[in-house]
């Protein structure tokens, strides 16, 4: 070797360099490429690693391989039943087919709108043929299954594959809101004044019947308390019956005597006395009147 | 790579873009070798010099490939961008720079996502917390509306995947989130929402957007999802509140319906028990009266039998005394005024008299 070697073995070396350099590109996993030829696509790389083209002639574009995102503006959407509904969606989407993708849409932004316009009648598509009621299941999640085999068949030609379609929000309208807010209020104030009516309900039956209750106990104790009386009635008259049969005559004469004495008071009687009177007869007569006079 | 820068750029903002600079790098130290090795024949010492100078730097990069992951790391390395191993935490080696690349993921902190409102940390206020109405108010499967507040806590389950499957990992935990718990909110009436089906949401919330996540292969793993605030709408919560109060009014109106009949009823049965006793009380004594007066007669009938004339007079006169002892008396003597002839009296005015000395 020689130094006059030196400068051309230096100029060999940085041509090979940038020929390697130029040949080489790796793509990362989370990437696809895909290698165009003179701008021509040729190949789709997706395995990730160290790579090699055909250096000057070829050039590498590269896409994202990860899940990506799409959250769609809130759209107003008419279900089958008139109901006007605010809906916000999501579309998680993945890139399949780097050639068609580049071919159709070359750059995410401009996917994005064709997607968001592939949701946008989706939604209305899907959502237009149900009633909101229908929104408000357990078929919400088949609903968003329809929404997402949709959106997914209008996007094949994308070169795109749609993993996901998630509604995230489905509200009503401010106005619709308010109408709900004052039905929710209505129910709510109907609801109480059940509850009350029923306490006054409750209250009034348990009364009620607490006077009834009251009532017949004290009805049952007058019942037993007039059957004792008469039964003590009634053994009373045995008793006076016995003793008076033995001589009703004399009966008759003593309770007389006791019927005077107890009605003839001296405090409100004043009494007329006949000399002729019976009680009379030694009155003025020792040898005292003939009863028949 | 540190958590925090993590979290500013997210995973996709640190995957080494290994063209351009680098090759020049080993462009460069390539050129350094081959110097060495051709300007080896020019002098000994000088060649041995730069052969020393190759050596220390090769042994210099390959000793740059050492790392240590921490404990509360993964650490997934990655040979010209495309995935090769995920490594545990301790001392670790990889080929280095430009061949493989590490990036750390920390795995056990956990994110926090809150979703419905705000809390922010605000100077002397200590934790403010705002609320975020296009959030939180959602649908109910009965077509009423109800704020919600909710807080998801996350992390990072399989490395691997976080880094390289999902571009926007935290906005995914946060849009599937709130997409979950309107689905299942959706299908649940305002009642049970509000009441006891709170636990029942949250776990039917996590495990939908476990399984969505799981279902991108975002390598998320979500800790918990806890409801922190289930509401009426601010709008009518007046009116659910009231409803509560008409609840315990109803409470109150059979409470006090119940203490009157624990009150009547009671004295009822004392009042009963009264009249009965009364009543027992009235034949004890008419019986009694009967047997006293009847015994009394008996006596007197025995005693009457025995001589019954003088007794019976006996009697009459004892009887007569008794009554007309003390009372006022008017002797009207027939026989003198002859002939039956009743003289005048004036009854009103004797009556008079007579009461008004009783009185």
């Amino acid at each position: 070797m020689t130094g006059n070697m030196k400068p051309i073995f230096l100029a060999l070396a940085f041509f090979v360099f940038i020929m390697v350099a130029s040949s080489v590109y790796t793509v990362a996993q989370t990437e696809q490429a895909l290698v165009l030829q003179l701008g021509e696509p040729v190949s789709v790389v997706k395995e990730p690693g160290l790579n090699f083209k055909m250096p000057f002639v070829q050039n590498v574009v590269k896409f994202d391989n990860r899940i990506l995102d799409l959250n769609a503006r809130p759209n107003e959407v008419i279900a089958s039943d008139q109901k006007r509904l605010i809906v916000d969606a999501f579309v998680k989407y993945k890139i399949t087919d780097p050639l068609k993708f580049y071919q159709t849409v070359r750059e995410e932004n401009t996917l994005m709108q064709r997607l968001n316009t592939n949701l946008d009648s989706s939604l209305r598509q899907v959502l237009g043929s149900i009633p909101l009621s229908a929104l408000l299941t357990g078929e919400r999640a088949k609903i968003m299954g329809f929404i997402l085999e949709n959106v997914k068949q209008k996007s094949l030609e994308l070169g795109i594959e749609v993993v996901d379609v998630r509604i995230m929000r489905a509200d009503l309208p401010q106005l619709n809101s308010e109408a709900i807010f004052r039905r929710m209020q209505t129910e709510r104030e109907r609801e109480a004044k059940e509850f009350r009516a029923q306490g006054a309900e409750e209250a009034q039956r348990i009364k009620s019947r607490a006077d009834k209750e009251r009532t017949i106990i004290l009805a049952e104790a007058e019942k037993q308390s007039q059957i004792i009386r008469g039964s003590g009635d009634a053994e009373a008259t045995k008793i006076f019956a016995d003793a008076f049969t033995r001589d009703e005559e004399f009966f008759s004469f003593y309770r007389t005597m006791q019927a005077y004495k107890n009605t003839l008071k001296k405090e409100d009687t004043s009494m007329i006395l006949s000399p002729d009177n019976d009680f009379m007869k030694y009155f003025g007569d020792i040898q005292g009147r003939s009863k028949n006079r | 790579m540190t958590s925090g820068d993590k979290r500013n750029q997210g995973p996709w903002g640190k995957i080494p873009n290994n063209q351009g600079p680098n090759f020049e790098d080993a462009y460069k130290n390539a050129q350094k070798k081959l110097k060495g090795i051709f300007d080896g024949g020019g002098g000994g010492d000088n060649k041995r010099g730069i052969i020393f100078a190759a050596a220390g730097f090769l042994a210099f990069w390959l000793l740059s490939g050492f790392f240590i992951v921490d404990a509360k790391e993964q650490g997934v390395i990655t040979r010209f961008g495309a995935y090769n191993r995920s490594v545990s935490p301790g001392l670790n080696y990889h080929i280095p720079y430009p061949i493989e690349s590490l990036t750390k993921v920390p795995v056990t902190v956990v994110s926090r996502i809150e979703i419905g409102m705000r809390s922010s940390l605000s100077g002397r206020d200590g934790i403010g917390e705002r609320d975020v109405p296009e959030e939180s108010l959602m649908l109910t499967g009965d077509e009423n509306i109800v704020d919600i507040n909710f807080e998801v806590q996350w992390k990072v389950g399989n490395a691997k995947d976080f880094l390289f499957s999902v571009r926007d990992p935290k906005d995914t935990v946060k849009d599937v989130a709130e997409s979950a718990m309107r689905e299942v909110i959706g299908k649940t009436p305002i009642a049970n929402a509000l009441a006891e089906g709170k636990f029942v949401i949250q776990q039917q919330a996590k495990d939908l957007l476990q399984k969505t996540l799981d279902n991108y292969q975002s390598g998320i793993e979500i800790v918990a999802l806890q409801l922190r605030k289930v509401d009426p709408p601010a709008a009518v919560i007046d009116a659910f509140r009231d409803v509560q109060t008409a609840r315990a009014d109803r409470e109150r109106a059979r409470n006090e319906a119940e203490t009157y009949r624990n009150d009547i009823i009671p004295r009822a049965r004392g009042q009963a028990e009264q009249i009965i006793q009364d009543s027992e009380a009235y034949k004890q004594k008419v019986v009694a009266q009967a047997t006293g007066e009847a015994n009394r007669f008996l006596a007197v009938f025995e005693k009457y039998r025995v001589a019954k004339d003088v007794t019976k007079r006996r009697i009459y006169l004892e009887t007569m005394e008794e009554i007309l002892n003390g009372m006022d008396k008017i002797m009207v003597d027939t026989r003198a005024q002859g002939s039956g002839v009743v003289p005048y009296l004036p009854l009103p005015e004797l009556n008079k008299g007579n009461k008004g000395k009783t009185q």
